[in-house]
Parts: C-alpha cells; sequence; structure tokens
C-alpha cells in the first residue's frame, strides 16, 4: 500500500512520541531509585521531636545511614564521635542548641535542611566507638531529638 | 410635454449589501476590527485574533495571580516573623506574673494564635503596615506549608498550657525549673517552626513566581510569534490588496488622473498609453489643459474650478477632447473628486472615460436625424408657400378659414420639423445679422401656436433683441406658450408678459391650466438646465429639450414655477447681451454655453427694421413666406432641394 504525504507524517510524529517515552521512562525510573547502601544499613527516621534509628549498635566499618525526614517540620541531622551521654552535650550561651566545638565532640558528618519526606544517606566509615545523632535547630535537641549509635 | 419624471433606481446593488456577508464566527468578526481598516483578510486570520487574545488575557491573568500570590507571601512571612515576637512576650509575661508582677499573657496567647490559626484557615489579620487596618489572607494550601502550621498551632497549645502551670503553680511548684525550661524550650521550637513555615512559603511562593515567570515568557513568546504571524498575514493582505488595486487600475479602460492644487497633472494611470498614446511619466507635471481641446478649455476650467470651491469629496462631471499623440482629438467624458483635504492623495481625482465612438455614433445619429428633418423641412415649407399662395388668391371667407387651418398645421409640423433640427445638435443658424424688436419676436412666437387667439402678450417693453437669437428665442417662446395652450382650459387665456431684471430681461408666460405636481416641476426644471443627448427620454419630454437646446444656445435660463392661482409660469431670463434697449444695437455677443452665467452689461442700440421680420397684419401670422435671411442666404433653397444645410 502506498503511504500518502499525511500518512508518513503521522507515523513520524507517532515515532518521535514512542522514542521520547522510551527515553523519559527509564530516566524517571533511574532518578527513582535510590543508590544500593554500602556496607551496614542503617535506617534512620528524623520526626518532631525525635531521631529513631532502626539499629543502636552497628558493626564498625562502612555504614551507610538512610536518613528520612517524617516531618512535620525541616530538620538537620548531625552525626558526632563523644563519649558524652545524647542528652549531656553541652550546650551554647543561648542554652538552646549543641556546642558543636565544645570539647569531647567530634563532628562525623552531617545532612542539613532536611524538608518534609526528604531524604539523604550518608555513606560513613565508622571507627568503633560512641556516636550521637540529633538535630541541632533551636529547641529540638533539647525537645529530645537525639540518639545514640554505637560502633563496635 | 409635460409628463411624470422617469422613475429612476435608487435601489442599492445587493452585491453591496452582501459584500461582507457570507462569512460565520471570527470570518464576520476581522472585517469589522477598525484596526483592520478596508483589508478583507477573512477567515485566514480568524486564528491569529483569538490566539492573541487568549493569550494577552493568560498573560494578564497570570500576572494578577502572581502578583496576589508574592502580596500574600509577604503577609504569611510578615506574619511568621511577628509570631516569634509574640511567643517571647508571652514567655515574658508568664515570667513576669510568676515573679508577682503586671501582665496579660492571655492577651499574648491570643496574638500568639491569631496568625497561625489565620494562616492554617483563613481570615483577617493585622496589616503589616499597622495602622489597625487588617487585610484577608487565604487559607495555606500547600501541603508541606499546613503541616509545619499545624505543628506550629500544637505548639502553641503546649505553650501555652506549659505556661499556664507555671502561674498556677508559681516559684513553689516542685517543677518549677522543669516548666521553665520546657517554655523556652518550646518558644525556641516554636521559632524555629515558624521560621521554617516561613520559609517553606517563601520557598513555596518563589516556585511558583518561577513557573509563573515561565509560563509567561512562553505565552509572551507566543504572543511575538503570534503577533508577528498577523503583521506578515496584514502585509501579505495588504500586498495582495495593493496588487488588486494597481492591477485594476492599470488594466482599467478608464483614466486615473491626479492633478495637484496647480493643476499639473500628478499622478496619470498607465492606461494613457492606450487612450492618448501617451507615456504616464511624459504627462506627469504637465498642465491638464495642454491636452484639452482649445474649445473646451473653458468648459473644464469652470467645472475644475467649482469642484475646487466645492467641500471635499464634492463631484462634478464634464466632456471634453483630449488630444492623442497623433494629434487626433478623443472624446472623453470624466467624474472630477475633490481630495485636496485627503493627505494621501491632496488634490483633485478625475476619472475619465473614452467615448469617442459614441461621440460619433451619436454625431451620426444627430447628422442622419438632421438630414431627415431639413428634407421634411423644405417639404413643408413649400407646402406653407402653396397655402399662402392660396389664401392670397382666396375670397370665399369659409374656404379661407380651412386655408388657414391647414396654414396652422403645416406651421405646427414645420416646429415639429426644427425640433428635430434642433436636437440633432447640428446647430441651424439662421440668425438675423441685426437686432429686431422683442415684441416681434414675441407676437411670431404666439402666431405660431394653434390657439393663438387665447394668447395675451401683454407689457413687453420696446426693447430689441439680438438678431443671432431672434428665431432660437421665437422658437423657445412657440414650445413654452403651445404647451402652455394645450395643458389649460380652452376657455382659460395664457398671458405672455414681460419685465426687466437686474441681469436681463424675464418673459413670463402663465396659464391657468393643471399644473404640475413638485416632482414633475423638479423634473422639467432639471431636463431645461441640463439637456440631454437624442434619446428615448428626449423623445418622451421633447418640448422641455428642445427648449433646454435652445435656451443653452444663448445663455437663457428657463424655469417653470407653479402659479399660486393654479396653473403654471415659465419664466425665460434673456441676459443683458441678447437685449436692447429700441434704437440701440444690442452686443453681437457669441453664443453663450449652457450653464454659464452672463455678467449684465449694458443696453446697446438696436436697429428694428430688420427684413424677415415683418410680422402679418392679419392673423395668422407666418415666418415661412419670404426666406429668413442668413449669413449664407441660400439657406431654403439648399433645404428645398433636400440638403443639409449648415
Amino acid at each position: 500500500m502506498a503511504w500518502t504525504r499525511a500518512r508518513r507524517r503521522w507515523a513520524w510524529a507517532l515515532a518521535l512520541v514512542l522514542a521520547a517515552f522510551a527515553l523519559a521512562v527509564p530516566l524517571t525510573i533511574a532518578r527513582r531509585q535510590e543508590p544500593t547502601p554500602r556496607g551496614t544499613p542503617v535506617n534512620v527516621l528524623l520526626e518532631d521531636f525525635k531521631v529513631r534509628p532502626d539499629a543502636a549498635v552497628v558493626p564498625a566499618g562502612t555504614v551507610s545511614l538512610r536518613i528520612r525526614n517524617q516531618g512535620p517540620t525541616t530538620h538537620e541531622f548531625i552525626l558526632v564521635r563523644t563519649d558524652l551521654a545524647p542528652d549531656k552535650l553541652t550546650l551554647q550561651d543561648d542554652g538552646l542548641t549543641v556546642d558543636e566545638e565544645a570539647d569531647g565532640i567530634d563532628l562525623v558528618d552531617e545532612a542539613g535542611g532536611l524538608d518534609i519526606d526528604d531524604r539523604q544517606t550518608l555513606v560513613l566509615d565508622l571507627a568503633a566507638g560512641n556516636y550521637v545523632m540529633y538535630c541541632n535547630l533551636e529547641g529540638h535537641y533539647l525537645g529530645g531529638m537525639h540518639a545514640e549509635l554505637t560502633a563496635r | 410635454m409635460r409628463s411624470s419624471p422617469p422613475a429612476e433606481a435608487g435601489a442599492a446593488s445587493a452585491t453591496q449589501r452582501t459584500a461582507a456577508g457570507g462569512r460565520s464566527g471570527i470570518g464576520r468578526l476581522v472585517p469589522r476590527l477598525p484596526i483592520l481598516g478596508d483589508l478583507r483578510l477573512g477567515r485566514r486570520l480568524g486564528w491569529v485574533i483569538p490566539v492573541l487574545i487568549v493569550l494577552v488575557a493568560a498573560i494578564v491573568g497570570y500576572n494578577a495571580r502572581a502578583i496576589d500570590q508574592q502580596r500574600g507571601s509577604a503577609l504569611i512571612v510578615n506574619t511568621a516573623a511577628r509570631q516569634r515576637a509574640f511567643v517571647e512576650r508571652y514567655t515574658t509575661d508568664v515570667l513576669l506574673v510568676v515573679d508577682g508582677f503586671q501582665a496579660d499573657p492571655e492577651e499574648s496567647a491570643e496574638d500568639v494564635r491569631e496568625p497561625v490559626d489565620v494562616l492554617l484557615d483563613g481570615g483577617s489579620v493585622r496589616a503589616p503596615q499597622g495602622g489597625g487596618q487588617r487585610v484577608e489572607i487565604p487559607p495555606a494550601s500547600d501541603r508541606r506549608v499546613r503541616l509545619k502550621l499545624e505543628q506550629d498551632r500544637r505548639l502553641i497549645d503546649e505553650l501555652i498550657r506549659t505556661g499556664d502551670r507555671l502561674m498556677d503553680g508559681g516559684r513553689r511548684d516542685p517543677q518549677y525549673e522543669a516548666n521553665v525550661t520546657r517554655l523556652r524550650v518550646l518558644s525556641a521550637q516554636l521559632s524555629s517552626v515558624s521560621n521554617d513555615a516561613a520559609r517553606e512559603v517563601t520557598q513555596v511562593t518563589e516556585a511558583s513566581l518561577s513557573r509563573l515567570v515561565r509560563i509567561e515568557i512562553a505565552l509572551g513568546l507566543l504572543g511575538v510569534l503570534a503577533a508577528l504571524a498577523l503583521g506578515l498575514l496584514l502585509r501579505r493582505a495588504g500586498a495582495e490588496q495593493a496588487a488588486q488595486f494597481r492591477s485594476l487600475v492599470n488594466n482599467s479602460s478608464d483614466l486615473i488622473t491626479v492633478l495637484a492644487p496647480d493643476g499639473t497633472i500628478a499622478y496619470q494611470s498607465p492606461s494613457v498609453q492606450r487612450l492618448l498614446g501617451r507615456r504616464p511619466a511624459d504627462l506627469v507635471g504637465t498642465a491638464l489643459g495642454d491636452l484639452v481641446h482649445p474649445d473646451d478649455r473653458r468648459d473644464v476650467s469652470v467645472s475644475l474650478t467649482e469642484v475646487v470651491e466645492a467641500a471635499s469629496g464634492a463631484t462634478a462631471n464634464f466632456g471634453c477632447r483630449l488630444q492623442h499623440s497623433d494629434g487626433s482629438w478623443r472624446h472623453v467624458e470624466s467624474i472630477c473628486t475633490n481630495l485636496a483635504d485627503d493627505p494621501r492623495v491632496h488634490g483633485l481625482v478625475l476619472n475619465i472615460r473614452d467615448v469617442t465612438e459614441q461621440a460619433a455614433l451619436r454625431r451620426s445619429i444627430g447628422d442622419l436625424l438632421h438630414n431627415l428633418a431639413r428634407r421634411s423641412q423644405g417639404l413643408v415649407d413649400r407646402q406653407l408657400e402653396l397655402i399662402d399662395e392660396l389664401e392670397r388668391h382666396e375670397v370665399d371667407p369659409d374656404r379661407l378659414q380651412e386655408l388657414f387651418r391647414m396654414d396652422h398645421l403645416a406651421t405646427r409640423m414645420r416646429r415639429n420639423v426644427e425640433n428635430l433640427i434642433v436636437l440633432s445638435g447640428v446647430d441651424q443658424r439662421r440668425r438675423w445679422s441685426e437686432s429686431v424688436p422683442l415684441r416681434d419676436v414675441v407676437e411670431a412666437a404666439v402666431a405660431e401656436v394653434e390657439e393663438y387667439s387665447r394668447v395675451q402678450v401683454v407689457g413687453i417693453h420696446d426693447l430689441t433683441l439680438a438678431g443671432q437669437a431672434a428665431s432660437d428665442v421665437a422658437h423657445l417662446l412657440a414650445e413654452l406658450v403651445e404647451n402652455a395652450t394645450s395643458f389649460s382650459s380652452p376657455t382659460t387665456m395664457v398671458e405672455v408678459s414681460g419685465s426687466p431684471t437686474g441681469n436681463g430681461y424675464v418673459l413670463e408666460i402663465e396659464d391657468h391650466g393643471i399644473g404640475m405636481s413638485d416632482a414633475e416641476l423638479a423634473e422639467a426644471n432639471r431636463r431645461l438646465a441640463a439637456p440631454l443627448a437624442a434619446d428615448v427620454a428626449v423623445s418622451r419630454m421633447m418640448g422641455f429639450h428642445v427648449v433646454g437646446r435652445l435656451a443653452a444656445r444663448h445663455g437663457i435660463r428657463v424655469q417653470l414655477r407653479p402659479c399660486w392661482f393654479g396653473g403654471v409660469a415659465a419664466l425665460v431670463l434673456l441676459p443683458a447681451v441678447l437685449v436692447g434697449s429700441a434704437g440701440e444695437h444690442p452686443a453681437m455677443a457669441p453664443p453663450v454655453p449652457a450653464g454659464v452665467m452672463v455678467s449684465p452689461e449694458p443696453l446697446l442700440l438696436a436697429n428694428t427694421t430688420q427684413p424677415g421680420w415683418q410680422p402679418r397684419a392679419h392673423l395668422p401670422l407666418r415666418r415661412h413666406g419670404a426666406p429668413a435671411p442668413n449669413r449664407d442666404g441660400d439657406t431654403d433653397a439648399a433645404a428645398e432641394a433636400g440638403e443639409p444645410v449648415e
């Protein structure tokens, strides 16, 4: 059957649409997929005003902290190595936030500005020791937003 | 001679009415847009205009939405910022009350609650600019913003409960320290959450604004494309129309000529090459008068002057002869329109049509008519001579009376023949070189009418009429007098009187007949003022046309008007150049073209004793007995021989 010019034009348009779909779908799927965790995975949920890791003790070495803020407000995640108790960290002069440069705590890593439903994965090489996870926004730490993690 | 004016078709052309019709929807609307002028753009532009309208409306709508969002965002951020101050004030008030000082934490609590409630549920809140004004805030719609505000409200509730516990327990409460700390922590958390909510609102607004800006840019680009398309289509439509117009002008058989105010040709359409064998470029800058026949220049000049002096848009028709490059003359008719005030033209526009063939045909018909009429005239003259001879020798009164009747009928026949000669357009030129008494001319005219006995000539002044006009005036008056006797009762009289005026002499022929309607009078006066070429209409109203033509030869004005006692009065204004007092010679002025006003001139001496103008002592009077003298002197001999005489 001989193709008319109009029919050829429609065929080209259909082919272009299909090609666009074929390109867009894999990209979308790839974007939604999270990277494969390395080391020991630890899921950490942030919420008002709590930090909830699904494990309190992990093997020393590579650890993937998969952080997710469940809201209902913005939070940040800070991991420090310290031997202090989670609720005994040194506060700044305002008495509302942790002094991250105080003696006895070493900043390991942090993830700031996590809005509701935001996710972030921190892949860390943790030496054996005690660690504290907390949110250092005003009043959040004092509100109880901290948790302990131990690497052995 | 009196008849109803022919009905003229005045209905507008149906095609004109429906020229813009036959379209639907936008196609019908487009040509009415004033910005598009006369361009007939049709459906090709139909899609562009609604697209432009939609785009402009969308841009305006999005702008309004963006402005509204910016305003709402500013209010929300300001409200959130104030909340921190309200929370601090509430905390301070609580602590002051606990320490025994005067404060109003309840009011502060309300201040803390209100912004969050309004932001969540919508409502009015104190305006940031103060002054007691309140502004309406719509409820927040973004999910994250609402989550944060709801958390804010929960914290406020807990803050107020903590404050209440503090105020209830006072310093003696074992939980005092814990409550104070809790109050401070909640206050800090509230500040944090409020700031977070404000930041979220700002982000949402920025994202929304950014989206709106992108949409607006896209709409703007589409608008630019649509405007470009509209411009291109307009340009194409304009070019097509210009090409159509150019083609019409170039291929038209008519000439389009634009005359500059100084009378030179400013534009000449290419069709002049076909008509006059001249190149348009050669004519531009030359005077139109150089092309016009010398005999026609005066008429053309008069017509153009009238149009120039009339209002803008006035038109005038005139005919003339234009010279071909080979030296021949082309007869043309022109419609001249004054567009001097139109900045696009700034001159007179002449639409000139070649009527040489029609003129030749008309001349040919006229010559034919003239030749036939002259043959009949010769025979009638011979018949009248014979009757005259019989009358001289007849002694029986009854037979003489019958001969007189025959004489009258033959005289009428001769005038009819002369009418044909007049209508043929050939100037008979049977003229006397010397002036004749005006009264004799009037009486000779009356003598040509069958019912002469009903005509009363009164008050004709002792004046003379220029010889070259005498024959035509007598003919003219005879037609009018016969018309008066024919259309009035046989028992009534027709009165012919005269009176001098500032610019000549007026003869008045009054009848007491059935009269004429206003429309009939207007039509008759129009025929008298502008006699047409010989055609069917002329044959229906031959008398008026003959009178009009004869009058036009000598600048005589003839007008009909109703008499207050019934009937019609015909006024004949003889210009001063034709009239002289007895014993003086009136000026031997050349025939005056039709429609040209003759300026009053002093009456001159006239010789009233001329051959050929000897009215009979008895009735009926006739002029056929003696050959009319003319310059050539052989007129009747030629007519008798059946040959055309010039």
